[in-house]
């Protein structure tokens, strides 16, 4: 394997020395270019209280295209599907070679902050949160309680 | 990232350990279509050969085809060429050829790239120091300096894993997949040989430099006065987090430094629809998209996010060496007793010159006409021909789409004009007629097209 680039070495040492609150990303010893992330949900959002594991790859041509992110925790968001894939710009067309891994992560806590049903992923719960919001973000904190419960 | 049409799946995407969930053949969740593209061209080709009259005048297209891979295979080496780094080719301190941080994308114009490096209308590609720290000492920072290569060659000529083909799963393989075979062991034996060609510039400079140190330094090389000038004051570049000069290219928009090599890797996205609503699930193929319509946004800067991006760069006034000036070995700071510090033994940092003669910084925001303004588009005019080719693309896999389509239209037409009943059977010949005057109008559309790539390439031509 290639040697890390000077970019991804100072961005770990920087996540580790200035971490970001509410917010962890720990490289895998075996592929420093693989994170093990959590974030933990908005104090405000159904999403409250629960710790969301999170997988985090720097793909090669990284920083000129976005991280890949992906869910590993079950989260019930508009913007987030079954496979936990995330509809964020930043992470599509909108991603910029100088945002960073912290920045990113940010993006996605204040999606949790934030459903967008407007610009959906997952089609189903879209649906469910425009129909009935109330109801829709008393599923989101039932399976948050269920499946993200801090370890 | 799937439903961008034209895209293939990215080369060297080789999975590792468990990074492997992202790349391969498109299973992973994040690559839904990854290599149907491919798939798609395979099920083209094997059309067009059933369809008997394309096989005519097969050899004349061949003998085309292999004249143009000639001609492709030229430039493609030519291109390579011009990305070797040579310390013989010197500006200021800098180079006309990337250092090679990042090893894949450097498919911008060399020739435009050179030129403008040449007639410092961009900051050259300086070789970048992986970290710095203040407290350095001169003498240190020299040490440090004249250790660091040309080239970073692992990096740039790293042998990635090697793309898995979609073919190599299939028992009868198509032609296209051993043409593709055939153009992979090409490549790969063209990189080698560029590999080789950096390592002698490589293995020249070490021969210089080993060679000046026992007498005196050759003027081909930086002069230490130069080295100082120029890295005393280091800076970070923000995107690849590297060390470079301070006067680095400026952002036109918000005045933000970006290294040379940094700036030749932002680009425009891929041609896409111009509602390009990836996420939504839409389930209609590609090849309904109208290829017309087909989109090529210019660059936004990285840092502000205003569309068209490009930079300014102001060479510093008290450096002129290289190409159009002295012998960057000959270059003498102004201030004499600097030059006294780092002849003798003096271990503390002496502070650079105060009397450095640099143009005041640019203070406000240029529109993207501004003369001096380097754009993204300027570095790679291919963009509109490739723009052409994609719609082009794009358009030939309509039709086929609706060549098949139109054919499944005559079947069903010829299944009802059995029907007993006369009106339906008008009804059959009205579809074949519409049929027809549908595939008019696609052949039509196409020859457009292919007129307007042709454009497209002449003018690029009459550029050069
Ligand atoms: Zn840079
Ligand atoms: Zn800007």
């Amino acid at each position: 394997m290639a040697a890390l680039p000077k970019r991804i070495i100072k961005e770990t040492e920087r996540l580790v020395s200035d971490p970001v609150p509410g917010i962890t990303a720990i490289p895998s010893e075996e592929n420093l270019r693989y994170f093990e992330v959590t974030i933990e949900g908005p104090s405000s959002s159904p999403y409250a209280e629960g710790e969301f594991k999170l997988e985090l790859y720097l793909p090669d041509d990284y920083p000129m295209c976005a991280p890949k992110v992906r869910f590993l925790t079950r989260i019930y968001h508009p913007n987030i599907d079954k496979l936990g894939r995330i509809c964020l710009d930043v992470l599509k067309d909108n991603w910029s070679p100088a945002l960073q891994i912290r920045t990113v992560l940010l993006s996605i806590q204040a999606l949790l902050g934030a459903p967008n049903p407007d610009d959906p992923l997952a089609n189903d719960v879209a649906e469910d949160w425009k129909k009935d919001e109330k109801r829709a973000i008393e599923v989101a904190r039932e399976w948050t309680a269920k499946y993200a419960v801090k370890s | 990232m799937g439903n961008v049409p034209a895209k293939e799946s990215p080369p060297n995407s080789g999975g590792r350990s468990r990074s492997s969930t992202y790349s391969g053949s498109g299973g992973g969740p994040f690559g839904p279509n990854g290599s149907s593209s491919s798939a798609r061209r395979n099920t083209t080709s094997s059309a067009y050969h059933q369809s008997g009259g394309f096989l005519n005048g097969i050899a004349n297209a061949n003998d085309k085809r292999s004249k143009k891979t000639e001609e492709k295979d030229r430039l493609h080496r030519k291109h390579l060429l011009g990305l070797i780094v040579r310390y013989t080719e010197n500006v200021d301190g800098g180079y006309l050829a990337p250092f090679g941080t990042y090893k894949s994308n450097l498919d911008y114009n060399c020739d435009i790239v050179r030129g403008l490096i040449m007639k410092r209308r961009l900051a050259p590609f300086y070789t970048p120091l992986q970290d710095f720290d203040e407290s350095w000492t001169n003498e240190e920072l020299i040490v440090i300096l004249n250790q660091l290569p040309l080239h970073s060659i692992e990096t740039a000529y790293s042998n990635e894993e090697e793309e898995d083909d979609i073919d190599n799963h299939k028992i009868h393989k198509s032609t296209n997949f051993y043409r593709r075979q055939e153009q992979k062991a090409k490549l790969k034996e063209l990189m080698l040989q560029m590999k080789q060609i950096q390592k002698e510039e490589e293995n020249k400079y070490l021969e210089i430099k080993s060679s000046s140190s026992v007498g005196q330094r050759s003027v081909e090389l930086s002069s230490n006065d130069l080295l100082l000038r120029l890295y005393r004051n280091a800076t970070e570049c923000p995107i690849c987090f590297l060390y470079y000069p301070e006067n680095m290219n400026i952002s036109r928009c918000c005045l933000q430094p970006i290294c040379t090599e940094c700036f030749v890797q932002i680009k425009r996205l891929d041609a896409h629809p111009p509602h390009d609503e990836e996420h939504n699930s839409r389930t209609n193929n590609d090849s309904e998209d109208l290829p017309h319509t087909l989109i090529s946004e210019p660059a936004h800067c990285p840092y502000c996010a205003s569309s068209e991006f490009g930079v300014t760069y102001e060479p510093s006034l008290d450096i002129c060496t290289g190409f159009g000036g002295i012998k960057p070995g000959k270059f003498r700071s102004v201030d004499e007793s600097n030059d006294d510090a780092i002849a003798s033994s003096s271990t503390s940092p002496s502070p650079v010159s105060p009397r450095k003669a640099v143009k005041p910084r640019r203070k406000s925001s240029l529109a993207i006409n501004t003369p001096g303004v380097i754009s993204i588009d300027m570095i790679r005019p291919d963009w509109e021909a490739k723009l052409a080719s994609a719609r082009n693309k794009l358009a030939r896999k309509a039709a086929t789409a609706s060549a098949i389509h139109a054919s499944n239209l005559i079947m069903n037409a010829d299944e009802d004009s059995y029907s007993p009943s006369d009106s339906r059977r008008n009804v059959g010949s009205s579809a074949l007629s519409n049929v027809e005057q549908r595939m008019i109008e696609e052949a039509l559309r196409l020859s457009l097209l292919d007129e307007e790539e042709r454009r497209a390439k002449e003018r690029r031509e009459e550029r050069k």
